[in-house]
């Protein structure tokens, strides 16, 4: 039997919190603003959107000891048992002289209004403690979650690459300390599963997956929280009721990967940073994708796990991984099913996921040698930005030049990531040749009907979407350099 | 040195950096919502889900069941405690939420709950239940029950169209011609910082801390909605988390929550969340624009007209206006204006950064570079045949224009010579490239104020000015000017501002700040120079005595003739006083005599740069590089390039930072800014960060900002030009103009879409 705690425990800035008293729902930033009086963490939108609430939160990792930017807005309490949450103050001044990333902002005059400067200095901080001379292109992943109203960034992206020229990131306290607090971290696992609050304000850390599954078996309709970037919004812009609620962000062995005969299975606990490094070499264009996606605190925090098992539209990975023929595991109690990742999705906000399961891990069939793998993704603005339109592509070639194989899925084309059959069908076993193309895209009419909104026109997505099969064509067929739609780099 | 301060050129102060930038990057700058307030219960609005009919009951009896509730307030509870709101003077709206059940608008705050906490404030107003007589809204233009109205004379601040000659003969004679619609949409400021306010009594005096652009303005209207006087309220905004003109009117929020705490003997707080702020708070109006340009074949424009129409709501006639500006940009011969109101179920919009000249210059500007193409004329050289320092209203001289100077350094910096002129000419790999530029002007207006400042002996300084940091270095600058006049260092100022309890400044609105601040501390600080300078010359001793005042100068510390120097400390001490304090009232050129007077009821007399023997306005060119895709049309702004001019620059660092964030909100503007509607609930959709897109950083790419030496000393004793609002003015256009050369598709209205390059 698992041993019962009910109390939570976190190191916040240098002080140990030992909380018995918290609600399910309640958010780090509240906590910090209304229970700590500890304002330099500000609030923007309480929805995830403006990076204003960034803090950092540490947690022990088989690698150590890992810092990494979060929302505290969308970040529930509870779930920082066991981690080291690290606020602007904990950057004050020492003998009056700033901390290097603070002193950079002050030079580059990366604020005027202020409001959004304590968010950017704490993203730029952990940039910097991870990278101390980042590339533009990480400083601006970096800064991906932050929005500043009144700067233009330019001066905060300055002020990004000048960072190491005011201190050695070695000699920062949080590297300094680094030994004593994963030290007092490891001393505050005691393998127990901690279960706080009655009735409807019930929340569970369990102890492991095991714990996890007899848990759901007992708490069936628990709503579970990984890296809460999607669950957070419910509570704070839909005021929806989550209790009881199952943390399961901590559990390491849902965050493990393995690679075998060319698939490679990822943990549902898995993290889209974590995910962004394990794809990086294998699956270039998954990767790239990842780095779109939110602001790095929410792909810090959200987890390919969640992305899929909350359903949305407009989820941008599912359709990818519906292209690659990614199968799911489902774990309840000590029975696991397995399907694939298409059959998951039934229809809008409507997953096959029984009461009492819940995702154990997806599989990914890496794309085979020779074949030809590519996303699309079409946003109004570049990044932070809702999908209009997504479309993956897995094409393999026979000897001849005809299609062997092909697999294409849309995302924000219908109610839910959904593959385009009547597509595939009209391409497959035909010669690979802009005839081919074109007589297909009479068939999206067939698998897609996409809607209006503000995002885009129907029409739009679907133009766009058969033109992003044509891209893919004359990417394919050599008649066109790869387009990266991104970032023009001046000459 | 570093790119973020320019090395200043001529007429341009120091670019030091920022006086509250250390308060900001640790954190320790306190927003009002983060100010600690003994016992104080939380508040939370709730709002009406229908856009027009009658409140006919509110059902409570569930939310005051939540535990911790306190205090629920709604229609019919403030009478006789609460006077009504009003439109104008700083007040946002006369719509009077708590005293009528009449709905005007979509999230029209029905009732508020107070709590202890803020999760049971929230818990409750979920709770609570409003049974409505609905009725069908009218959402905007276009829609069936509208009421349109002319503008002129709707408002006391557009009392006319501007115009001059005949422009129907002149049109006559125009051989080539234009004739087009454009239009702008709905836009929320969205300042980084949630709307809220905190309100405490003590005694009698109420204090309400709320983030403000008009401290004094608020104090006095605030009075009179609690029923008041003014002695007994204050109100405090230190830091302001960006405005943008919203924190200019008050919203009828903040006289409920004083009063809710008044009713509950103990401070309230309340922070509303960003989807309310859409519906509670104010908002840029959409407009529309019928524009007719004639010109003769050499260039020459010889008829302008320019109509508009804006949205507004049923009670309040909130008016742009912006042909005010449009009709004297160039030299046109004959001008014809007209504005009219579109009324509909719609909560009172107001100002926006740049209110006037966002959308009408805009319009202006994109008929400019149609023009041009229909001249086949390069559309800089077509601005330079059309420039002109004469206004075409009234004839009246401009004090100075620098406008083709701007097109000067920018398209060279730019390197617009390298355009070619086809449609689509110009590309680099899939990407479409197109290059565009147009103009940003922004009136030059100055306000009444009033200033304190006092020198102690050790070389100290504080200003005090009840004035604004909204961002834009309103208490940098003001520093640079006391210590500039007072030969001290910067770092020995101390700023106050952001309370009513100082010396009155105007509203933070119209770029007024820097110029009627300055004046008003320059003007307080020659009164300390003269009180020094005269115990220095009329001493019996001492190594300045019996020379003119007129004489002396003041440096690093020390009172100079020449080579014969005393120093400041030694003066005072001649006085026997410790320190020299000094308060000054500045009042522009033209004002009225009660001016100070009405400063301090909170009735703002400002002076438009229209207004007096000189026009007087700062001017701008901005030149932007657009890519589109080949394939998707997704548009990328690749490179910006702006060059002002706005007389002395105070500090070319936050001057710089100003304009920068400007040209990003213009971009903002053009590709993604734009609240969306429901028409037939006449509701906002995207009200929120996610959908209601502002730039993100990966969106910015190369930015450059010149600043344009230029001199004019008949803006203000300060020689400032204001240029917070000048940035954002040209982009769209600019950005527009870019798109039709990229693809020959000419976007008349805003934002650009993708779906509209297909
Ligand atoms: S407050 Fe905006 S992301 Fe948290
Ligand atoms: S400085 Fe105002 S939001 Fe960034």
């Amino acid at each position: 039997m698992t041993a019962i705690r009910s109390e939570i425990r976190f190191i916040l800035n240098g002080e140990e919190v030992r909380l018995a008293e918290v609600a399910p729902d309640e958010t780090l930033l509240d906590y910090l603003r209304l229970r700590r009086s500890l304002t330099g963490t500000k609030e923007g939108c309480a929805e995830g959107d403006c990076g204003a609430c960034t803090v950092l939160v540490g947690r022990l990792t088989p690698d150590g000891l890992v810092y990494e930017s979060v929302n505290s807005c969308i970040r529930f309490l509870g779930s920082l048992d066991g981690t080291h949450v690290v606020t602007v103050e904990h950057l004050a001044p020492v003998a009056g002289r700033l901390h290097p990333v603070q002193q950079a902002m002050v030079d580059f005059h990366g604020s005027q209004c202020g409001f959004c400067t304590p968010g950017f200095v704490m993203s730029l901080y952990a940039l910097w403690m991870q990278d101390p001379k980042p590339s533009d292109r990480r400083i601006e992943k970096a800064l991906q979650g932050n929005l500043c109203r009144c700067t233009g960034y330019e001066a905060i992206v300055r002020a990004a690459r000048a960072i190491s020229s005011y201190g050695d990131a070695n000699d920062d306290p949080l590297a300094a300390e680094r030994a004593e607090i994963a030290g007092r971290l490891n001393a505050m696992r005691d393998g127990a599963r901690v279960e706080i609050g009655t009735g409807s304000k019930r929340f569970f850390i369990p102890a492991s997956v095991d714990d996890l599954a007899d848990l759901l078996e007992t708490e069936p309709k628990a709503t579970i929280v990984a890296g809460a970037t999607d669950v957070g919004l419910w509570v704070t812009k839909f005021m929806r009721e989550i209790a009881p609620v199952v943390f399961i962000g901590h559990l390491d062995e849902l965050r493990r990967t393995s690679e075998k005969d060319g698939v490679l299975s990822i943990g549902a606990g898995v993290s889209y940073t974590e995910a962004f490094r394990l794809l990086a070499g294998r699956v270039p264009a998954l990767a790239t994708l990842i780095d779109r996606i939110g602001g790095e605190q929410v792909r810090n925090m959200g987890t390919i796990g969640g992305n899929i098992a909350n359903g949305s539209p407009i989820g941008d990975t599912p359709p990818p991984l519906i292209a690659l023929g990614a199968t799911l595991t489902l774990r309840k109690g000590r029975s696991r099913r397995t399907i694939t990742l298409e059959e998951f999705f039934i229809d809008y906000g409507k997953q096959d996921r029984r009461p009492g399961e819940f995702v154990e891990a997806v599989h990914v069939p890496l794309p085979a040698a020779g074949s030809r793998f590519a996303i699309y993704k079409v946003t109004k603005r570049r990044d932070e930005d809702i999908t209009a339109t997504l479309g993956a592509f897995n094409l393999m070639l026979d000897a001849s030049g005809k299609v062997e194989k092909i697999r294409i899925a849309y995302g924000g084309m219908a109610a839910t990531p959904k593959r385009a059959h009547a597509v595939e069908a009209a391409i497959a076993g035909k010669p690979w040749t802009r005839e081919t193309v074109d007589a297909a895209l009479a068939e999206y009419e067939r698998d897609f009907r996409p809607l209006t909104d503000m995002r885009a026109s129907a029409d739009y997505r679907m133009l766009a979407s058969k033109n992003l099969l044509v891209r893919f064509f004359l990417e394919t067929s050599g008649r066109a350099a790869p387009v990266q739609v991104g970032r023009y780099e001046a000459a | 040195m570093n790119e973020a301060a320019p090395l200043p050129k001529g007429n341009m102060g120091e670019p030091v950096a920022r006086i509250d930038a250390r308060l900001k990057v640790t954190g320790d700058a306190r927003y009002p919502a983060d100010l600690p307030v003994r016992d104080v219960a939380h508040a939370v609005l709730v709002t009406s889900p229908i856009a027009r009919g009658r409140l006919t009951q509110l059902h409570t009896e569930a939310a005051r069941a939540v535990p911790g509730v306190l205090d629920i307030i709604a229609a019919g509870d403030v009478d006789g405690e609460l006077e009504r709101p009003q439109f104008g003077n700083s007040g946002s709206t006369s719509i009077a939420p708590l005293h009528d059940r009449r709905i005007w608008h979509d999230g029209q705050i029905v009732a508020l709950v107070v709590a202890e906490t803020f999760e049971a404030a929230s818990e409750a107003a979920a709770l609570v239940r409003a049974d409505f007589q609905a009725e069908e809204p009218s959402s905007g233009f276009g829609s069936p029950g509208i009421e349109i109205i002319p503008a002129a004379g709707a408002s006391p601040l557009y009392p006319e169209n501007p115009e001059a000659g005949d422009f129907d003969a002149a049109w006559a004679t125009a051989e080539i011609s234009i004739d087009e619609t454009y239009s702008t949409p709905t836009q929320h400021h969205n300042p980084m910082e949630l709307f809220s306010t905190t309100a405490s009594w003590f005694d009698g005096d109420v204090t309400v801390n709320e983030s403000s652009q008009n401290v004094t303005g608020w104090k006095n209207t605030l009075a009179r909605q609690l029923k008041v006087d003014p002695e007994h309220v204050r109100v405090v905004s230190p830091y302001v988390g960006g405005a943008f003109g919203s924190r200019g009117p008050m919203t009828p929020r903040t006289a409920i929550i004083a009063h809710a705490a008044r009713r509950l003997g103990r401070p309230v707080r309340c922070v509303v969340t960003r989807k309310q702020a859409y519906t509670t708070q104010t908002y840029r109006a959409e407009t529309r624009h019928h524009i007719r340009m004639g010109a003769m074949k050499d260039g020459r424009i010889v008829a302008f007209r320019h109509e508009g129409w804006e949205l507004t709501s049923r009670p309040d006639n909130y008016v742009v206006g912006g042909t005010g500006t449009t009709a004297r940009m160039y030299g046109y011969g004959a001008v014809e204006t007209k504005v009219s109101l579109v009324k509909a179920d719609r909560n009172t919009p107001s100002y926006m950064r740049s209110p006037p000249e966002t959308p009408y210059v805009y319009a202006l500007e994109n008929a400019m570079d149609e023009m041009a193409v229909a001249l086949a004329m390069d559309p800089v050289e077509f601005r330079r045949v059309n420039d002109t320092m004469t206004e075409p209203i009234e004839g009246k001289p401009f004090s100075s224009r620098s406008l083709m100077e701007c097109y000067d350094q920018a398209a060279e910096a730019f390197g617009w010579n390298r355009r070619t002129r086809g449609i689509g000419s110009m590309r680099d790999g899939d990407w479409l490239v197109g290059m565009g530029c147009a103009t940003a002007v922004y009136p030059t207006n100055v306000a009444p104020c009033t200033a304190r400042v006092r020198l102690t002996a050790d070389g100290r300084i504080r200003v005090q000015s009840g004035s604004h940091e909204i961002g834009t270095g309103i208490r940098t600058v003001a520093a640079q000017m006391a210590a500039e006049r007072l030969g001290a260092p910067f770092w020995s100022v101390e700023v106050e501002m952001g309370d009513s309890s100082l010396p009155p400044a105007p509203v933070s609105g119209g770029s007024t700040s820097t110029a009627s601040v300055c004046s008003a501390v320059m003007k307080a600080c020659d009164a300390i120079r003269a009180r020094l300078f005269h115990a220095a010359v009329t001493a019996n001793d001492g190594p300045l005595s019996g020379l003119a005042p007129a004489d002396l100068g003041i440096a690093d510390g020390r009172i100079v003739a020449g080579a014969r120097v005393e120093a400041v400390a030694n003066a005072m001490e001649r006085m026997g006083v410790g320190e020299i304090e000094e308060y000054a009232e500045f009042a522009p050129e033209g004002s009225s005599a009660d001016a100070i007077a009405n400063l301090y009821k909170g009735k703002l007399e400002m002076r438009m740069g229209e207004e007096g023997a000189k026009v007087k306005y700062a001017f701008g060119a901005e030149f932007v590089e657009v890519r589109i895709h080949r394939l998707t049309r997704e548009t990328r702004v690749s490179r910006l390039v702006g060059a002002f001019a706005a007389g002395r620059i105070m500090n070319p660092r936050t001057a710089r930072s100003q304009l920068m964030g400007g040209m990003i909100w213009g971009v903002g503007c053009a590709l993604h800014e734009a609240t969306e509607m429901d028409r037939h609930s006449a509701r906002y959709v995207n009200t929120d960060l996610q959908d209601y897109l502002v730039p993100v950083n990966a969106d910015i790419q190369d930015v450059k900002v010149i600043l344009v030496e230029e001199k004019d000393t008949d803006v203000n004793p300060a020689g400032v030009k204001g240029l917070g609002e000048l940035g954002n003015v040209g982009t769209p256009a600019a950005v527009a103009s870019a798109v039709y050369h990229a693809t020959g598709k000419r976007i008349r209205d805003l934002p650009i879409r993708i779906e509209d390059l297909l």
